[in-house]
C-alpha cells in the first residue's frame, strides 16, 4: 500500500524538454489513469515512476520518501509492459518466479504465490508453456501475474491492452477493474484510449505536450472539462466546436463574457426546433442502438450528432438540431473553460 | 530416419519432381560434392600405404599393386638382375620397419631359403653383410683393421692388402668379406620393390609379366622389365594395354602406428590430442564469456566513448593476423606464458569478429526485456547471464563452433607459444613432426590429420542442433 506524489517533475532529452513540470498526487489504492495523445510524455513519466528513466529535475516520493536515486528493482513496484516482454525462454511459471528468486524469497514461499496469482488470473494449465505457446491474451495475463506475484506496492500498466483484439480488450478492461478491486493496490495506468481511462480509473489524469491538462475523476472531466483539450479529448464522438462569432443570434445571446468558442457534445444534440442550429447531413451510420450523424454547417464548421435510436434521416438532408442549455461548454480565446 | 528420406525426397508440391526439384537438388548435390569431395579423398589416402604415397597413385580406393622385387647382384660374371616374386610384404619393405619389428624376425634363417643371386641380394638387404663379415673375422682370427676397412679414407686403404686375405678364404666366405669390403668385383647389392604388370604379347597372345618401377598416368608409356628376362633390358609399354593386378588392402597402420607410439618416438597422440581437447575447451570458453559481455556492454549500455570502443574493436578486423604475429610473441614471451599453453590461450581470447556478431545479435534483443528484469529486481549480472545470454545462444552457439574450429585448426599461435615445448605441442605442431628433412612419413601424416579432424566434426553435429533449437526458442512477438 503506498502514495505517490510527483512534485515539479522535468525531463529532458539533450535540450528537449519533454515534461515541463509535473505535479501529481495518486492516493494509496486509487486507480490513475494517465490518458493523452502519443508523444504527450505519459509513457516516459511512467517510466521515470518505475526508476527506468532518470528524473531531470524534481522529485518522486513514494510513501513520502523520496526515491529519484533509488534503482527500479529496489523501489518496490511492479510494471506490466506493452508488449509484456516476457521472457521468450523461460516457461510461464519461471516468468513468474524470475523476480522473485531475484528477491532471494525462499522456495516454498514462491511456489506458493505463484500457485495463488495462477488461480487468480486462470493460468494453471498453462504454467509449463513458454510465451511463444501462448495467445495474446494468455500473454497478457502472464505479464499482470508477473506483477502480482511481486506484490508490489504500486502496479505500473504502460499500454497493456493496445495489443489485445476490441474483444478481449473489453473483457480485460473489466478484468483489470475487478482485479483493482480485490487487490485494492495502487495502481498508475498509461493509455492513449480514452475508453479506458472513462472505464476505469478512479482518478485520471489528462497529458498534453509534457503538461497536465487537468487532473479529475472520469465524470469530472467529462461534465466540467477544464479546457478545449480536455473537452475535446474525453469523449467520444469528439466535442462539436463551433466558432462563437459564427452562431446564430438566439445562440450566442447564451454565451459568458469573453467565450470566443462553443462546445456542445455530439450526444446532447436532438432534433428540434429550439436553440437550433441548421446543418447540412453529410453521411448517417446507423448502429441500431444509435445512430450517428455527420454534417456541416452553414459556414462549413463540421459538427456530429449522436441519437440514441434509429434514424430515417438520410445523407444530403437538412436538419435543426438543439440542446438545452445546461450542456453547453464555453471556452475563451485561450482555450480556458469559462 | 524417416524424417530424413522425407527431408531429401522433398518436392514443390507436384506429384511428379519438376524441372526445378531436378535443378535444386542438382545444385544441392554438386555444392556437398564440392565440399565433401577433398575430404573424403584426403580420407582415402590416409588408408593408403607408403609405398602407395611415394608412386604418387591417384586411385580413389587404397588398391594395392601386386607388388615385385628387382634386385642387383655383382659378382665375378659381373652384373645381375633378378627379379623375385611371391615375397612377403615386411621382406619387401624391411628399409621401413621399426628397429623393433626387424628384433622380431629371424631373417638370418629366412635367407637360408634362398641360394645364388637371391640369396646375396637378400643378404644385403637385410643388411646382414657387415654382421656376418663381422662375425666371420673374428671367429677366423683375421686382422682387426679389416673391420674397419669399409670406412678407411682411399688414402689409409693403400697401406693394406685385403685382397690377399680374402684370396685365402674359401668361395663363399671370401665373397661375404669381399662384399663387405668392396672389393672389385664386388658392389653394394641393390633390392627395390616394384609393381607387377602384365600385358598380352601382340604375337602370341599370352599374358606376359613386366615388372614396373612406377607408373605415370600422366604418360603414354611405362618402363617395364621383363619378369622372366630381367637382363633384356627396358621395353617401354603403350600405357592403354597393360594390366595392373590390384587388391583393396587398406593400411590401417598409418593408423595404429602413431597411436600407439611406434611411428615415432617423439608423436605422443594421445598428448597431443590432450593439449589440443584443453586449448580448444578452455579458449573456448573464455572467448565466449568475453566476447558476450562485451557485446552486451556495447549493445545495451549508453556510456560515454561506446563508439569509440566499438569501431576500435571493428577497426582490429582489417589488421592481419600475420602482422601480429612478432607482437604476440613478445607479449607472450614477457609475460612469461611461453612454453605454457595458456600462452596458446590468452593472446586469441578476444576476437572482434566474435564481439561483432554478438553485438550485432543482441540489438535484435527488445530492451523491454531488461527493462523488465530491472523491475524483477534483477542485479546488471543476472540480467547478463539469466536473459541475454541465453536469448543470444544461437549466436554464441554459431561463435562456439567458429571458435573451436579456429582454436583446433590454430598452427600460428602455438608456433608462437609454444614450439619450444614439445610437452605442450597441440596436435597441428605435432603433425608437423611427420615431415622430416629425410624421411617422409606422409602416411601417418594423412592419417593422423584424419584423426585430428574427427573432434570438429564431431563438435559441428552436436552443435548444430543447438542452433536450431536456440532459433526455436526466440518466441518474441
Amino acid at each position: 500500500m503506498a502514495n505517490l506524489k510527483l512534485r515539479d517533475i522535468k525531463k529532458s532529452y539533450g535540450k528537449t524538454e519533454v515534461i515541463h513540470g509535473l505535479d501529481l498526487e495518486v492516493l494509496d489504492g486509487e486507480f490513475c489513469v494517465l490518458v493523452g495523445p502519443s508523444g504527450c510524455g505519459k509513457s516516459t513519466l511512467l517510466r521515470m515512476i518505475a526508476g527506468l528513466e532518470a528524473i531531470t529535475e524534481g522529485s518522486i516520493l513514494i510513501n513520502d520518501e523520496r526515491v529519484n536515486d533509488v534503482s527500479a528493482a529496489k523501489r518496490g513496484l511492479a510494471m506490466v509492459f506493452q508488449s509484456y516482454a516476457l521472457y521468450p525462454h523461460m516457461t510461464v511459471r519461471q516468468n513468474l518466479a524470475f523476480g522473485l528468486e531475484n528477491l532471494k524469497l525462499d522456495k516454498d514461499d514462491i511456489e506458493q504465490r505463484i500457485n495463488k496469482a495462477a488461480n487468480q488470473l486462470r493460468m494453471e494449465d498453462y504454467l509449463k508453456r513458454r510465451p511463444g505457446q501462448l495467445s495474446g491474451g494468455q500473454r497478457q495475463r502472464v505479464a499482470i501475474g508477473r506483477a502480482i506475484v511481486r506484490e508490489p506496492s504500486i502496479y505500473l500498466f504502460d499500454e497493456p491492452l493496445s495489443n489485445l483484439d476490441a474483444e478481449l480488450r473489453v473483457a480485460t478492461r473489466v478484468e483489470l477493474k475487478a482485479l483493482h478491486a480485490r487487490l485494492g493496490n495502487t495502481m498508475i495506468y498509461v493509455t492513449h484510449d480514452q475508453v479506458e481511462a472513462m472505464t476505469m480509473a478512479d482518478k485520471i489524469v489528462v497529458m498534453h505536450d509534457g503538461i497536465i491538462e487537468q487532473t479529475g475523476s472520469p465524470l469530472d472531466l467529462y461534465n466540467k472539462p477544464a479546457n478545449l483539450f480536455v473537452a475535446g479529448f474525453i469523449g467520444s464522438p469528439k466535442m462539436n466546436f463551433l466558432d462563437c462569432s459564427s452562431l446564430p443570434e438566439e445562440i450566442k445571446k447564451l454565451s459568458p463574457k469573453g467565450a470566443t468558442t462553443f462546445g456542445i457534445r455530439p450526444e446532447h444534440l436532438r432534433i428540434q426546433d429550439e436553440n437550433t442550429l441548421s446543418l447540412q447531413v453529410k453521411t448517417v451510420e446507423q448502429l441500431g442502438s444509435d445512430s450517428y450523424l455527420y454534417g456541416e454547417t452553414i459556414d462549413k464548421q463540421e459538427i456530429s450528432i449522436k441519437l440514441n435510436s434509429q434514424t430515417t434521416i438520410k445523407g444530403g438532408e437538412s436538419v435543426k438540431v438543439g440542446f438545452s442549455q445546461s450542456d453547453t461548454h464555453w471556452f475563451n480565446e485561450k482555450g480556458a473553460s469559462l | 530416419m524417416t524424417d530424413v528420406i522425407k527431408f531429401f525426397t522433398r518436392r514443390q508440391g507436384k506429384k511428379k519432381a519438376s524441372l526445378t526439384d531436378w535443378i535444386s537438388y542438382g545444385f544441392l548435390f554438386l555444392g556437398f560434392l564440392i565440399i565433401f569431395l577433398p575430404v573424403l579423398w584426403l580420407v582415402m589416402n590416409s588408408v593408403k600405404s607408403q609405398f602407395l604415397l611415394q608412386k604418387y597413385d591417384t586411385n580413389f580406393l587404397p588398391m594395392d599393386y601386386e607388388r615385385i622385387a628387382r634386385a642387383t647382384t655383382y659378382g665375378p660374371d659381373g652384373k645381375d638382375i633378378l627379379i623375385m616374386k611371391d615375397l612377403e610384404p615386411w621382406v619387401m619393405f624391411w628399409k621401413n620397419l621399426s628397429d623393433d619389428e626387424r628384433a622380431e624376425k629371424d631373417v638370418v634363417n629366412y635367407i637360408k631359403n634362398f641360394s645364388g643371386n637371391e640369396y646375396y641380394a637378400l643378404r644385403s638387404h637385410f643388411g646382414l653383410v657387415s654382421v656376418m663379415a663381422k662375425d666371420l673375422i673374428l671367429s677366423q682370427n683375421l686382422p682387426d683393421w679389416l673391420i674397419k676397412y669399409p670406412s678407411m679414407f682411399p688414402s689409409a686403404k693403400k697401406e693394406y692388402d685385403p685382397q690377399a686375405i680374402v684370396d685365402s678364404l674359401v668361395d663363399e666366405d671370401a665373397r661375404l668379406l669381399s662384399e663387405y669390403l668392396g672389393l672389385k668385383p664386388y658392389k653394394p647389392n641393390g633390392f627395390t620393390a616394384q609393381i607387377l604388370v602384365s600385358m598380352m604379347d601382340p604375337q602370341t597372345g599370352e599374358l606376359v609379366e613386366y615388372s614396373v618401377s612406377r607408373i605415370n598416368p600422366t604418360k603414354d608409356t611405362v618402363n617395364a622389365r621383363l619378369v622372366s628376362n630381367p637382363k633384356g633390358g627396358i621395353t617401354k609399354l603403350p600405357q592403354n594395354e597393360i594390366i595392373i593386378n590390384k587388391n583393396l588392402k587398406p593400411s590401417w597402420i598409418n593408423y595404429t602406428d602413431p597411436l600407439t607410439k611406434k611411428a615415432l618416438k617423439s608423436f605422443d597422440a594421445v598428448r597431443c590430442l590432450n593439449n589440443s581437447v584443453f586449448v580448444t575447451i578452455v579458449a573456448t570458453l573464455i572467448t565466449l564469456l568475453i566476447n558476450s559481455m562485451a557485446a552486451f556492454a556495447l549493445s545495451k549500455y549508453r556510456f560515454n566513448g561506446q563508439v569509440i570502443f566499438f569501431v576500435i574493436i571493428l577497426a582490429t578486423l582489417m589488421v592481419p593476423a600475420s602482422v601480429l604475429i612478432v607482437g604476440i610473441f613478445k607479449m607472450v614471451t614477457m609475460t612469461g606464458l611461453s612454453g605454457s599453453l595458456w600462452g596458446v590461450i590468452i593472446p586469441g581470447a578476444a576476437t572482434p569478429t566474435g564481439v561483432f556478431m554478438l553485438r550485432q545479435y543482441m540489438l535484435t534483443i527488445p530492451d523491454e526485456l531488461l527493462e523488465a528484469a530491472r523491475m524483477d529486481a534483477a542485479s546488471e549480472w543476472t540480467i547478463y547471464w539469466r536473459i541475454i545470454f541465453p536469448l543470444a545462444l544461437p549466436a554464441i552457439a554459431v561463435l562456439g563452433i567458429l571458435s573451436i574450429i579456429w582454436r583446433w585448426n590454430d598452427l600460428i599461435l602455438p608456433m608462437i607459444a609454444v614450439s619450444t615445448t614439445k610437452a605442450a605441442y597441440t596436435i597441428q605442431l605435432c603433425l608437423l613432426d611427420f615431415n622430416g628433412e629425410y624421411l617422409a612419413r606422409e602416411h601417418y601424416a594423412l592419417a593422423m590429420t584424419v584423426v585430428s579432424l574427427v573432434p570438429t566434426t564431431l563438435v559441428f553435429v552436436f552443435l548444430q542442433k543447438y542452433i536450431t533449437t536456440g532459433i526455436a526458442s526466440t518466441g518474441m512477438k
